[in-house]
Order: C-alpha cells, then sequence, then structure tokens
C-alpha cells in the first residue's frame, strides 16, 4: 500500500522498487545509520542521481536535489561549500557515479569533499531495462553488449584510494548490520567517502546473485589495517581474481575541501556581503 | 582629438600589458580611452597589438588610422602599414628595418638600447612606453609612479630597474630633438577614472551583487573573469573554483545555489554547449544561476581569440525542453555593470537561469569610466533575492506551490521540520516526482509564467541614441553600440548625416508589442551584427514578427570599424578595409634570444633533412 510522506522522519513514499531488490536493504541501512547518528531531515543535503537508486528521492526525506544522471557528486560539492554544517551524501548507481559521472567521481577523491558517495553497484543498468554497467564484469552479455562486454570492469575502490579519498569501503545489500556500521563510519568520516555496495538486481542480472555474493565476498577482519594504503591497495583489487573484500579498506586523515579554503571559517551563505569596493576600484586606475 | 596609439610586437614581450599600461596614463592624465587587443591562440611567437585611442571626449571604438605605430619588429609595420597616413608616425628601430611608404619616422635604437643595458626582449615595451610619452607630450612621472605600484611587491631594486628603462625610452626621443605632440599634455582636471574590460567589469559586479560562488574552466575570452575573482577571494571571501570540466563547473554552482547562496559561472561557446544539460535542471529544478558567455568565433575551437556575436540563437535557446530563461547583451562596460547587478536580481526573483553574452570585443577591449560612477553604482545597489526566504511558515512546505506569477517561496535548507528536493523531474508543489498529466500541465504553465511576469516587471525595451527624427537607423545588439555611436558621430561631424540607433540589451525575451512601437514606417532600417546568420534579426522576426530587410554583417573575426559603417551608408563600399596584407607577405621577425636562434637552427635543419628524405 502506498504510505503518504512523513513531516518529521525519513520515511517518504512507498519504494516502488522490484520486490527483492537490493535497493530496499540499502535504504534501510542508510535511514538506521542516520537515525543512530542523530540526524534528521532537516541536516541533512541528499544529492540523488538517476537510476533505481536515484529514485530514492521520493522514499527519503531530506534537503535534496535529484539531479541530472551523473552529475550528483558535482551537486553535492557545491551544496557543501555553500553550507558545511549540513551533512551531505549521494546516493547514485554505478552507471552514474563511475560511468557518466567518472570524471566528477575521481576529481570529487581528489579534493577530499567532505561527502558520502553511497554506490548501489549491481553491475548492470536497472531502469533502462538491463544494459551492462562499468562495473561489470568482462565479457558479461546484457542487451547492449549482446556478445560480451569488451572493457574490464572499472575498479572504484582502487580509483578513490589512489585518487586521494579518504574513507574507502564496500558493503553488500544481503547483510544490513554491516551496511549500517559502515555507512555510520562513513558519514562519521571528515572528508571524501565512498560506500560501493554489492546488490544484486533481482530482474536484469542473472550472474551477480545473492548467492553469488554470499560465495564471492568475505569481511575483512582485525587483520587488515584501514590506514596501511599499501594493503588497501592490495584488497582493493581482490575482489576481481577471488572474493570481495566487505568493510573499510582505507581511512586516512587530511585536510578537506572546505577546511582548506579560510574563508569558510563559518558556512559560506551565513557570510555578510562584501563592500569595501574601493579595494577592488583602486586596482583599475 | 581621437589619437590612435599602436605598439605591436612578437607575443611573449608584455604588449597587452602595454596597452593598459599607456591607457591608464592617459586617463590620469584627463583624456578618455578605448583599447583593443589582438592576439593569436599561442604564447609565443605570433602578432599581438594593442591599439590605444586617446579622446577629449568619451570614446567608445577604435579607428582605422594609427596615428603613431610603436614597432617592436618588423612585422608590425609589414601588417599595419596599409593603416598609415603620410601624417601617422611611426617608432622603428633602424637597426632592423626602414619604413618604406611617406610617414613621420622617428628611430628608437631598440637593439642597442637592450645591448647596452643587457635587458630582455620583454623589457623593450617599457622602453617603447617611455619612448611614446615623451613623443605624446606626456607625464613620465605618471608611468613612473605606476611602475611602482606593478613592481611594488617585487622590491625597490626592480622599481628602480623598470623606472630607468622607461627614461631610457623617454630621454632617447628627447636627446633626438624631435619635436614632441600634445596628445598626452596633462589636464588641470582630471576627475578619477578606472580603466576596464567587459570582464573586469563582470568581475567587479559579481562581486558587488554578492555572488559568493564562482566556478569555471579557463576559456578565452572569459579566462581573466576567473583570475580575477581568484585573485581577489581573500579580500571579497568569494568562493572561486576551476573545476574539472563546464559540467561541474555549472553544477557544483547549482548545489550553492540550492543551498542559499548567489552563484555565477563563466565560460565560452564550446564550455556553454556542455554546460546546456545542467540550464535544462536549473529550468525544472527552479534554481537560480547567472552564466557568462564570452563569445569568440566558432563552431568548435573556430577561433579562440577573435570576436563574434555567433551564439545567440544558441543562448536564448539552449537546454532540452521547455523553460523560461532571461538572455541580456550589456552594450558596453557601464551597462556590463548595471545588467550584471540585475542579472543576480533576475535569476533569485525568477528562480531561472539568467545569461550574460558578449562578444570577445567587449570583454577583452579597456574603456574609461568614473571612478565615481562605478562607486555610485556598487553603493546604491543592494541584493533583491525575491522570494529566496531563510524560514517559511507554510506547512506544509510547498516549494512549487502555483503562483499567479509564477515564482514560488524558495527555502533556503536548514530551517528545522521542513525538507524537500530540487527536482530533475516533473514534480508536484511538494516537489515530489509526477507523471500526472494534470499536475505536469499546472507546473509548465506555473513556471512559463515567470515571462510574463519579467516582461511586465523587469524587461527594457531597446534604447534610442540619436536625433529622433534620423530616417536611418542602425539595429543592433550587445558589444557593437560603441562602434555604431562612433559611427554616428563621424557621419554627423564629416558628413552632416543624422542617423540613429537602436541598441537592445535585453535580448531574450522580447515583449512584442512594446517592440513594434520603436518601428517606424518610412524609416531606412540597417541590422548590424558580428555574425553571418543575422541573428538578432531572426530572433527579432520570432517575437515580435520585425522583420528587417537591410543588414551589414561581418563573420571574419574582427569587429567592425566605425569608418566601415559609415562607408556602407554612404553607398560607397559594402567592404572596405580588405586590403590587410596576407600572411605570407609578412617578413618572419628574426629570432632574438638565443636560444630562439638555436630553435630556429635546429628547426631549419630538420626541415632540410625532410627535404632530401
Amino acid at each position: 500500500m502506498q504510505t503518504q510522506p512523513t513531516q518529521t522522519g525519513f520515511d517518504a513514499y512507498t519504494p516502488t522498487w522490484c520486490p527483492g531488490c537490493g535497493d530496499w536493504a540499502i535504504r534501510i541501512g542508510i535511514k538506521t545509520a542516520f537515525t543512530q547518528l542523530g540526524l534528521d531531515p532537516s541536516k541533512i543535503f541528499m544529492a540523488f542521481d538517476i537510476g533505481c537508486s536515484g529514485n530514492m528521492n521520493d522514499f527519503f526525506n531530506a534537503y535534496a536535489m535529484h539531479t541530472l544522471h551523473g552529475r550528483a557528486v558535482t551537486n553535492a560539492v557545491g551544496m557543501k561549500i555553500a553550507n558545511h554544517d549540513l551533512t551531505t551524501i549521494v546516493i547514485g548507481g554505478d552507471g552514474g557515479i563511475y560511468g557518466e559521472g567518472g570524471n566528477h567521481f575521481l576529481h570529487a577523491c581528489r579534493g577530499n569533499h567532505d561527502i558520502t558517495v553511497i554506490v548501489h553497484d549491481n553491475m548492470v543498468y536497472g531502469l533502462t531495462k538491463g544494459q551492462v554497467a562499468p562495473t561489470a564484469s568482462k565479457g558479461y552479455k546484457s542487451s547492449s553488449t549482446p556478445s560480451g562486454i569488451i572493457e574490464q570492469p572499472v575498479n572504484p575502490l582502487a580509483l578513490a584510494i589512489t585518487q586521494g579519498a579518504t574513507f574507502v569501503a564496500q558493503g553488500f545489500a544481503g547483510d544490513t548490520p554491516g551496511l549500517i556500521a559502515i555507512i555510520k563510519e562513513g558519514v562519521k568520516h571528515k572528508g571524501f567517502s565512498l560506500i560501493n555496495v554489492l546488490q544484486p538486481c533481482v530482474t536484469f542480472n542473472k550472474v551477480n546473485t545473492y548467492h553469488y555474493y554470499l560465495e564471492h565476498t568475505y569481511k575483512l577482519d582485525k587483520s587488515h589495517d584501514p590506514t596501511n594504503l599499501k594493503s588497501a591497495l592490495e584488497k582493493s583489487v581482490e575482489g576481481f581474481t577471488d572474493k570481495f573484500p566487505l568493510g573499510i579498506l582505507y581511512q586516512s586523515s587530511k585536510k578537506t575541501f572546505h577546511e582548506e579554503l579560510p574563508q569558510l571559517d563559518k558556512p559560506l551563505y551565513q557570510k555578510g556581503r562584501f563592500t569595501d569596493f574601493d579595494l577592488l576600484i583602486e586596482r583599475f586606475m | 582629438m581621437k589619437y590612435n596609439w599602436k605598439i605591436g610586437g612578437e607575443a611573449g614581450y608584455g604588449i597587452m600589458t602595454t596597452g593598459t599600461v599607456i591607457s591608464k596614463i592617459a586617463t590620469r592624465s584627463g583624456y578618455h580611452i578605448f583599447s583593443y587587443f589582438e592576439y593569436p591562440s599561442l604564447i609565443r611567437g605570433g602578432h599581438n597589438t594593442v591599439e590605444v585611442v586617446f579622446s577629449d571626449e568619451e570614446i567608445t571604438a577604435s579607428k582605422w588610422h594609427v596615428d603613431m605605430l610603436v614597432c617592436l619588429n618588423k612585422a608590425t609595420y609589414d601588417l599595419h602599414k596599409h593603416r598609415l597616413t603620410s601624417n601617422s608616425i611611426v617608432m622603428y628601430d633602424p637597426d632592423i628595418f626602414q619604413p618604406d611608404i611617406e610617414c613621420k619616422k622617428v628611430p628608437l635604437p631598440l637593439k642597442k638600447i637592450k645591448e647596452k643595458q643587457e635587458i630582455h626582449q620583454q623589457m623593450l615595451n617599457t622602453v617603447a612606453v617611455g619612448g611614446s610619452i615623451s613623443m605624446l607630450g606626456g607625464d613620465i612621472a605618471i608611468f613612473e609612479d605606476i611602475l611602482k605600484h606593478q613592481f611594488a611587491r617585487k622590491g625597490q631594486e626592480v622599481v628602480d630597474f623598470n623606472v630607468r628603462l622607461a627614461k631610457v625610452g623617454f630621454d632617447q626621443i628627447k636627446a633626438d630633438n624631435v619635436t614632441p605632440l600634445s596628445i598626452l599634455s596633462k589636464k588641470n582636471e582630471t576627475p578619477e577614472k578606472m580603466v576596464l574590460t567587459g570582464n573586469d567589469a563582470y568581475s567587479i559586479a559579481t562581486v558587488g551583487a554578492d555572488c559568493k560562488y564562482y566556478a569555471a574552466y579557463p576559456m578565452t575570452p572569459s579566462s581573466s573573469i576567473l583570475m580575477s575573482l581568484a585573485a581577489w577571494q581573500d579580500q571579497t571571501q568569494m568562493v572561486v573554483r576551476h573545476s574539472e570540466d563546464e559540467i561541474a563547473v555549472i553544477n557544483s554552482a547549482l548545489g550553492a545555489s540550492f543551498a542559499g547562496v548567489r552563484s555565477s559561472v563563466g565560460t565560452s561557446g564550446g564550455g556553454f554547449a556542455l554546460m546546456v544539460e545542467a540550464l535544462s535542471y536549473a529550468g525544472i529544478a527552479e534554481i537560480p544561476i547567472v552564466v557568462f558567455l564570452g563569445m569568440r568565433p566558432g563552431p568548435a575551437t573556430g577561433m579562440p581569440t577573435w570576436t563574434e556575436q555567433g551564439d545567440l540563437l544558441f543562448a536564448t535557446q539552449a537546454g532540452h525542453g521547455e523553460f523560461p530563461k532571461i538572455v541580456l547583451a550589456p552594450g558596453d562596460v557601464s551597462e556590463m555593470i548595471e545588467l550584471t547587478l540585475k542579472a543576480f536580481d533576475l535569476a533569485d526573483n525568477y528562480q531561472t537561469p539568467v545569461i550574460i553574452v558578449a562578444d570577445k570585443f567587449l570583454c577583452e577591449s579597456f574603456k574609461d569610466l568614473f571612478k565615481d560612477d562605478v562607486d555610485k553604482t556598487l553603493k546604491d545597489y543592494s541584493p533583491n533575492r525575491g522570494r529566496i526566504v531563510s524560514s517559511t511558515t507554510q506547512s506544509p512546505y510547498l516549494r512549487y506551490k502555483i503562483e499567479e506569477t509564477g515564482v514560488s517561496e524558495m527555502l533556503i535548507p536548514g530551517q528545522k521540520g521542513v525538507f524537500f528536493q530540487a527536482n530533475s523531474y516533473e514534480h508536484i508543489e511538494d516537489s515530489h516526482t509526477t507523471e500526472d498529466s494534470e499536475a505536469r500541465k499546472k507546473q509548465v504553465e506555473k513556471r512559463n509564467k515567470k515571462w510574463n511576469t519579467y516582461l511586465k516587471t523587469h524587461f527594457d525595451g531597446p534604447k534610442y541614441y540619436g536625433d529622433k527624427l534620423a530616417d536611418t537607423v542602425f539595429v543592433t545588439w550587445g558589444g557593437v553600440k560603441g562602434i555604431v555611436q562612433e559611427a554616428q558621430k563621424i557621419l554627423s561631424r564629416e558628413h552632416n548625416k543624422n542617423v540613429g540607433l537602436l541598441h537592445f540589451n535585453h535580448v531574450y525575451p522580447l515583449d512584442e508589442e512594446l517592440i513594434k512601437s520603436f518601428f517606424k514606417d518610412n524609416v531606412r532600417y540597417i541590422l548590424v551584427e558580428n555574425n553571418s546568420h543575422a541573428q538578432f534579426g531572426q530572433l527579432l522576426r520570432m517575437q515580435t514578427g520585425v522583420n528587417l530587410n537591410e543588414k551589414v554583417l561581418k563573420y571574419d573575426g574582427r569587429p567592425f570599424w566605425p569608418e566601415e559603417l559609415v562607408k556602407y551608408v554612404n553607398g560607397e563600399s559594402k567592404q572596405i578595409h580588405n586590403d590587410v596584407p596576407k600572411s605570407e607577405d609578412v617578413e618572419k621577425p628574426e629570432a632574438t634570444s638565443d636560444l630562439e636562434k638555436r630553435q630556429d637552427e635546429l628547426l631549419n635543419k630538420l626541415a632540410a633533412k625532410m627535404a632530401t628524405a
């Protein structure tokens, strides 16, 4: 049954995702993490990309932008700069964040913008009916690659680590408690956080199923040191040969983009108007 | 008095700075100036020129004849001698060449000075300005003062060195006993003036308008805005970002705008093409944004450092789907300040994109303005954010509430208990996505109403300049204004002809009834545009039904010359200045540094090798 959006909580309309879709669990993971962190819809910025994941815009209350495909990260960068008091989250899919928005993604890592990017990675395009995604394994057959995709998959974790992201983690939609823990840490982290969530598409991806992920993932244990860049990089390439690691692969402490800007001693939107025009005028005399 | 001083030399040798400096010397001496720059899309090795016209009265464009040509190399002479008269002064280095036409020759032995002073080629422009001031009867103390400010940060030694070079040039001309002119002799009254390009005017007004976020990706001819605003950000507290591409530029600006700050972006045609998708998002999500579009000749990379008015129709029609937008085209630096301030108010008041279009000619040409006028304009302005609020009493809050004006209340995020989305999908009043036919229709109509409100409330019709009874009237838009105004002066003073000017700067949308009232029967209207498609003519026809048949179009990358329009009106010619020398007629400038000589040798060897291979 369709519910109406609440005026206080995070719940908006009842989602329209396919039964069994990983998006349901991810939404619960995000909502639970936010609640446990004491956030409410008026304290967060969210930028939703376009796709099944981005459709969460109508199922989740926040000060939000439902953006253009691939551009959610750039909108979030602008929101955070204008008001760094609000927690800023990006919700997108593998296509939006790593394909259409791939360039923005790598540059946002470089900037260490204090935003958390949660990527629904199901290796397929759901909303446009099953075409291949940039994270799909080489040879994956889809309606747009009937003979199998020639390109090798993007490695988002390695990409993020090498380009300057300071929090890089991987979750699985079949492990909600693990997901909640990762999202909480990612949101708390000061700097650019990537949370790649492995997620089955029950309608279009018949290869990467719940069963597949149960067999092809493992949880990082205490022996993994996320502050060690070298071992984080080693873990980031594992999934492509063996099993995908779940948990926090990498975390480091670095000044965020807004902390690097001396003019952001307080949120930009609260700053007064500059009126000392003589300072500018004298340059032209 | 209208005196055209021109200097030319190899790119990278400080020609552009020279133009700014001599413009300031002239304005500080009590004169008005207009200066126009030409340069190729190269860092080194091409030919750069600046011409500065000094005048007792306000001047708004350059002039065809060059009164004094300062040649830092022979190419300057070869490329510009067709614009000299027998009265023109040619300042040249007798060790490099001798002018071969009738003119007033003033030798300045730059090569010898360079060797004697042991200075780099780049510093010769300071010597040349010193020599020019001497010749023009100007005050060398003003130049010294400018050099002191310019090099203050680099220490007294550098200041002294440059002042000495200026004097070397100044004294050389004095020593040669050339009779100086009194073109730049200091006037008694010298009200304080600023010297500004269109880009400078935009930058200052953007700060004045309380814009707090400016993003750009460098692209000629708008790059200097990014550099100026970035240089000032410690003082202005604006956040200025050079993002990875123009898509990120505008989308981050939309993010900042959504979060509550006035935001702007700047670009040229190619970069604007990348922004178009986001413009459409701003349209449906109703996010204010001010876009600066500096126009250069396209298509594609085109001619990056030259001028054209080729993107008007593109700007007005940019964006998929239907949404209201406002396009403004300032005619000069003064209008650039006024309309930039207004653009930020319009973007907020109508919660939609506002685009400022300017040709390279306006972006990068210098004109003077009285300091007090600029100061007053900035101080008298206070931002009008329309229905943008930091708290709301609506419950539930309806971001896209249907309103008669088309404009709903826009809440700056942060109020507790309230939330909404800037939705790129069609949406209902509370901002949730919809595909319902009735809701869609209502939102389309709501957005369209903004245009009606704008036309009634903020639209300004064209301005008429000149004799109201003139039977011939130029019609133009944007940066061509000043050129036509100079043509009007020549026609009236030298040909006893009163020709009017109808100039548009609020170019889109246009109010049909109001615009129609400006056009009368039995008047010869001449549409003047710096493009080949007569784009404003098309827009005028499309929006108002007014059809102008007589057109003067120029699309060779160069601005019009006032004299060109004069000849056209007099029926003498359609194209007067096609006697420009071809590039192969110009002698290649000789290599000046050891490094360049070595490069030349190597390239010659390579070429010889390839020819025999």
